[in-house]
This record gives C-alpha cells, sequence and structure tokens, in this order.
C-alpha cells in the first residue's frame, strides 16, 4: 500500500506544482481585498469577481456579449485567413504572382492594423463592417506569409520524386505540395488566431453595442471594477480555447511529423 | 573460354522472363554552363540487363541516370528507351519517402484505389507487411529504403533506375538488400541500371560494369559470373581488384573540374590567411 501512494504522489506534485504560484497569488489577493488593503475600485477581491461572473451568467447577459464577440473574430478570421491562404498559395505556387502582388503585400503588412483605425471608422463609420475589416487585415498577415514561406520550403527531392512517379497538377499539390506546407500554415493560423482576440479587443473598446469589449468599458463608466475584471479573465478564456482548438488541429492533421507524436 | 553477348543472354532468358526495355543511348552530352560533365556517350542496354555504373564522386555518373529518368535532358545526343515514361522508375539514394502518408500510401503513391492489394503484395514481398501502417519516420534506414523499392517495383517497371539506394546503409542491411534486389530483378525481368561508388557492390550484382572517368565511358566490362555470386570466389575477387585498379589508375579529377566539390582551399584564400 505504501509503495502505491510514494510512486503516484511525487506524480501528483509534479502536475500540480505549476498551479501553486497562481493559486497562492489568488489567495494573497483575497486575503488583501477582504483586510481591505486593496480598494475594491482598485481591485475587487475574486469571490466578488466570481459573483459577478455568476450574476452576468445567469441573466444571460454574458453569453450575449460572448457569442456577439465570437461571432465577430471567427467571422474576420474566415474571411482574412481565407484570402490569407489563397493569396499564400498563389504566390507561392506561381512565381509570375509572387513578382505581381508579393512587394505590395509586403509593404502593406508594414502598417500596424491599429494604425489604420482612424481611417476605417472614415470609410466605414462605427458599425460591424469596421469591426471586421480590422480583425479581417490583422489575421490575414500571418496566415500569408507562412503560406508562402510553407509552399517554397517544400522539399525539391520530394517534389522531383512525385514528378518521376507520374504526379502532375492537382495531384501533385494535394498530395506533396499542400501536405509539405502544413506544418508552416499552422503556426500561421495559430498565431494569427492570439492576434485575431487582439484586434477585437482594441476594436470593441471604440465602438459598439455589444461584445465582451463593450461590456468592459460600459462597466468602467459605472465604476463596476468587478465587470472589469470577468471581461478580462473572459478574454484570457478564448485566447486559451483558441490556442486550444490550434493544438488540436496540429495534432490530428500533423500526426505524421516526429514532433506530435505521442508516445 | 569465351561467350558471345548473345550465348549468354540466351542462357539467361532460359532461367526467366524478360520484360526490361532496351535503352541506346548515341553521342549523349550533358553541359552545366562552362561544365562539361558528360559527352559523347554511346551506349546499348538490352532488355533484362542488370548494368552497375562506377566512378569516382563527380565523374558524371549521376548526371548520366538522371537523363535516363527523364529528370533532366540532354544537351546533346539522342537517347531512347524502348517503352513509356510509366515503364521507368527512380530510387533514390535517399529514400524520398512522403513523411505525411502511411507506408501503405507511400507504395500506392500514384495508383487508383483498385491497385492498393497490389501495394500490399509487394510489401510482402520485401518483407514489411506488418509496418504498412506505419509513419516513415518510425522506419529504420533500411526499412526506408525497402519501401522505396517497393513504391518503385509496384509499377511493374520495366527500366528500373537505382541511383546509389545502398550508401548510407550499414554493411549488413547492404547486403541483405542486394540480395533482395537481384532477385526481384530475376523474378520481375526488369532492365537494372546501378550507380554506385562500392566496386563489390557493382561485381555482386551487376551483369556489366561501367566506369566513367571524366564524363565518357572508361571501361565496359562483362562479368561472366554465375548467380548468386560467391563473393569469396577466385573469379570475384579477380573482377573487384581489375575494376578498382582501373578506377584507381586514372588522376582524381582535378580541383577546377570538381568545383562544387571545393574541398582544397584556393590560393587567394592562403594569401588572404597570411
Amino acid at each position: 500500500m505504501s509503495t502505491q501512494t510514494s510512486s503516484s504522489l511525487p506524480h501528483l506534485r509534479q502536475k500540480l506544482l505549476p498551479w501553486s504560484l497562481p493559486v497562492a497569488l489568488v489567495v494573497l489577493w483575497q486575503v488583501a481585498a477582504q483586510a481591505g488593503w486593496l480598494s475594491s475600485r482598485v481591485l475587487p477581491a475574486p469571490l466578488d469577481v466570481l459573483k459577478a461572473f455568476w450574476t452576468l451568467a445567469v441573466s444571460g447577459e454574458l453569453w450575449r456579449h460572448v457569442l456577439v464577440s465570437a461571432q465577430r473574430a471567427l467571422s474576420g478570421f474566415a474571411i482574412g485567413g481565407g484570402l490569407g491562404l489563397l493569396l499564400g498559395l498563389a504566390t507561392g505556387s506561381w512565381k509570375r504572382v509572387e513578382t505581381l502582388l508579393d512587394t505590395t503585400v509586403q509593404m502593406i503588412r508594414n502598417i500596424p492594423p491599429l494604425a489604420l483605425i482612424p481611417l476605417v471608422i472614415l470609410w466605414f463609420g462605427i458599425d460591424e463592417t469596421a469591426k471586421l475589416f480590422l480583425v479581417s487585415l490583422g489575421v490575414f498577415f500571418p496566415v500569408y506569409i507562412n503560406t508562402f514561406h510553407g509552399i517554397r520550403s517544400v522539399d525539391a527531392g520530394l517534389i522531383e520524386m512525385g514528378r518521376s512517379y507520374g504526379l502532375r497538377g492537382w495531384a501533385l499539390y494535394r498530395d506533396i505540395i499542400l501536405p509539405g506546407a502544413l506544418p508552416s500554415i499552422l503556426v500561421g493560423v495559430r498565431f494569427s488566431l492570439g492576434f485575431m482576440w487582439v484586434i477585437l479587443i482594441v476594436a470593441e473598446t471604440i465602438s459598439a453595442q455589444e461584445g465582451i469589449g463593450y461590456m468592459t468599458m460600459n462597466a468602467r463608466e459605472f465604476l463596476m471594477t468587478d465587470v472589469v475584471l470577468v471581461g478580462i479573465l473572459l478574454y484570457a478564456l478564448l485566447g486559451k480555447l483558441a490556442d486550444l482548438l490550434a493544438r488540436t488541429l496540429e495534432r490530428v492533421w500533423l500526426q505524421w511529423h516526429p514532433n506530435y507524436q505521442s508516445r | 573460354m569465351y561467350f558471345s553477348p548473345e550465348e549468354n543472354s540466351e542462357v539467361r532468358a532460359a532461367e526467366r522472363v524478360i520484360n526490361g526495355a532496351a535503352v541506346k543511348l548515341r553521342g549523349i552530352g550533358k553541359t552545366f554552363g562552362e561544365r562539361r560533365v558528360l559527352k559523347g556517350i554511346d551506349l546499348d542496354i538490352r532488355p533484362g540487363e542488370f548494368v552497375a555504373i562506377v566512378g569516382r564522386s563527380g565523374c558524371g555518373k549521376s548526371t548520366l541516370l538522371r537523363l535516363l529518368a527523364g529528370l533532366d535532358a540532354a544537351s546533346e545526343g539522342e537517347l531512347t528507351i524502348d517503352g513509356s515514361a510509366d515503364d521507368v522508375r527512380i530510387m533514390f539514394q535517399d529514400a524520398r519517402l512522403l513523411p505525411w502518408k502511411r507506408v501503405i500510401d507511400n507504395v500506392s503513391l500514384g495508383l487508383t484505389p483498385a491497385y492498393r492489394r497490389r501495394a500490399r503484395e509487394v510489401l510482402e514481398r520485401v518483407g514489411l507487411a506488418d509496418r504498412e501502417r506505419d509513419w516513415p519516420s518510425q522506419l529504420s534506414g533500411g526499412q526506408r529504403q525497402r519501401i522505396a523499392l517497393s513504391r518503385a517495383l509496384v509499377h511493374s517497371p520495366r527500366l528500373l533506375l537505382l541511383d546509389e539506394p545502398l550508401g548510407a546503409l550499414d554493411a549488413l542491411t547492404r547486403i541483405e538488400m542486394q540480395q533482395l534486389i537481384e532477385s526481384l530483378w530475376q523474378e520481375q525481368g526488369f532492365t537494372a541500371i546501378l550507380v554506385t561508388h562500392d566496386v563489390q557492390e557493382a561485381v555482386a550484382l551487376a551483369d556489366r560494369v561501367l566506369l566513367i572517368e571524366d564524363g565518357a565511358v572508361a571501361l565496359d566490362l562483362d562479368i561472366r559470373l554465375l548467380r548468386p555470386r560467391e563473393r569469396a570466389s577466385n573469379g570475384f575477387s579477380a573482377y573487384e581488384a581489375r575494376i578498382l585498379q582501373r578506377v584507381l589508375e586514372a588522376p582524381p579529377i582535378e580541383p577546377s573540374v570538381a568545383s562544387h566539390d571545393a574541398r582544397t582551399p584556393g590560393i587567394a584564400h592562403i594569401s588572404f590567411a597570411i
């Protein structure tokens, strides 16, 4: 009996160790808030944040905002990422398209999307189109660049082998070029999923009637610091969720890759 | 004792079915920029023949194989293979398996699903039927080359080109692979052209050994030993010694010619260092 506990106990400790610091910090925070060292306007106690979360969740308000934000993020990602993928595939595959487009894309890439906010407001006003445009633009470049790079770095020996085994056109693309570029494309997807939230937060805090950004900005005006914290935590959770999604894609699509083989 | 080439091929024809392709080269040359890698090569290879091409690195033997495979075009001369591009398959030094396809899918590359059974049969023949669901990264170097060989043979080629396929393998795996290639060649009757830097391998496998030196055929020698060949036999050693001696006789290729090797530091570098 004693051997069993002694073998599983270090294992358990190993798993819990990374969480000890965050837990300790939260406990300290709670104690500090209860003792009155921290003003609830600066930083409300964790339990109060949890309570605010619960109230918002029960009333359904929280889910409405989350749904709207997620919709914006995902449709922006679909548009920007889709265009980035298509254009990256085109410039990576055809030298002529690259000569035509790549210089332009590289030039635009160096403009931070957030620097365009004044212009975007002038163009689209402050409605949905502006937010969609900003998210799409931010997501576009990481996907574009990594797709282009991925196509270019496919092992030339494998392409030569494919040709000598009779693969042409679409078959060559499907069996060799696309799978060879996939690891790099997924790096771009993962990067842009993170960037997607950054852009959306800024876009939503500027102007919105719905969404997590609106919820926090609104709460700030009424000095509801607990709701502001709920919003920040929601972004953290959604960011983690997006990362999890990207990792799952990698595990499914790159299972052939020695780096992703679980042992 | 003297065998005419005709008699020789008749003896083999009695042993096995020959459905290999004949290969004919007339005045073949290849130039890369200023460098003439191959010049004026005339060659006739009979259906079902096993030819080994040996020579020092940079002599042009791999270039010749690439021309035969249609991977590069000759700069001059005429090359005829009595068959279509589908009858020719090449096996590279690095196995060039697709890492994102399982073993069975690598072997059936370019085949319609109906031919998957054939892929399985060939895998069984090379002794790797139990690894068909594995990823290439899970295999050893020798296993990968056996998969690459299956991938070539599943198309029933009439001309199989082998570009130093065993160069990176350990001695024991190498001999096993040589035996496997020989027996498959005897069963299927294709024409085989093997580029190798290993003279013993050439004598063990080939009906005929060609030595390429400085872009031209310097020696064309029929190996008249019965199969399976005994490496320890006197006849074997005699052939091996003769070819090796001929290879060593020739001066090494000058650094200026084999400039892509660039192992000898140039004079400019030395003076710079002082």
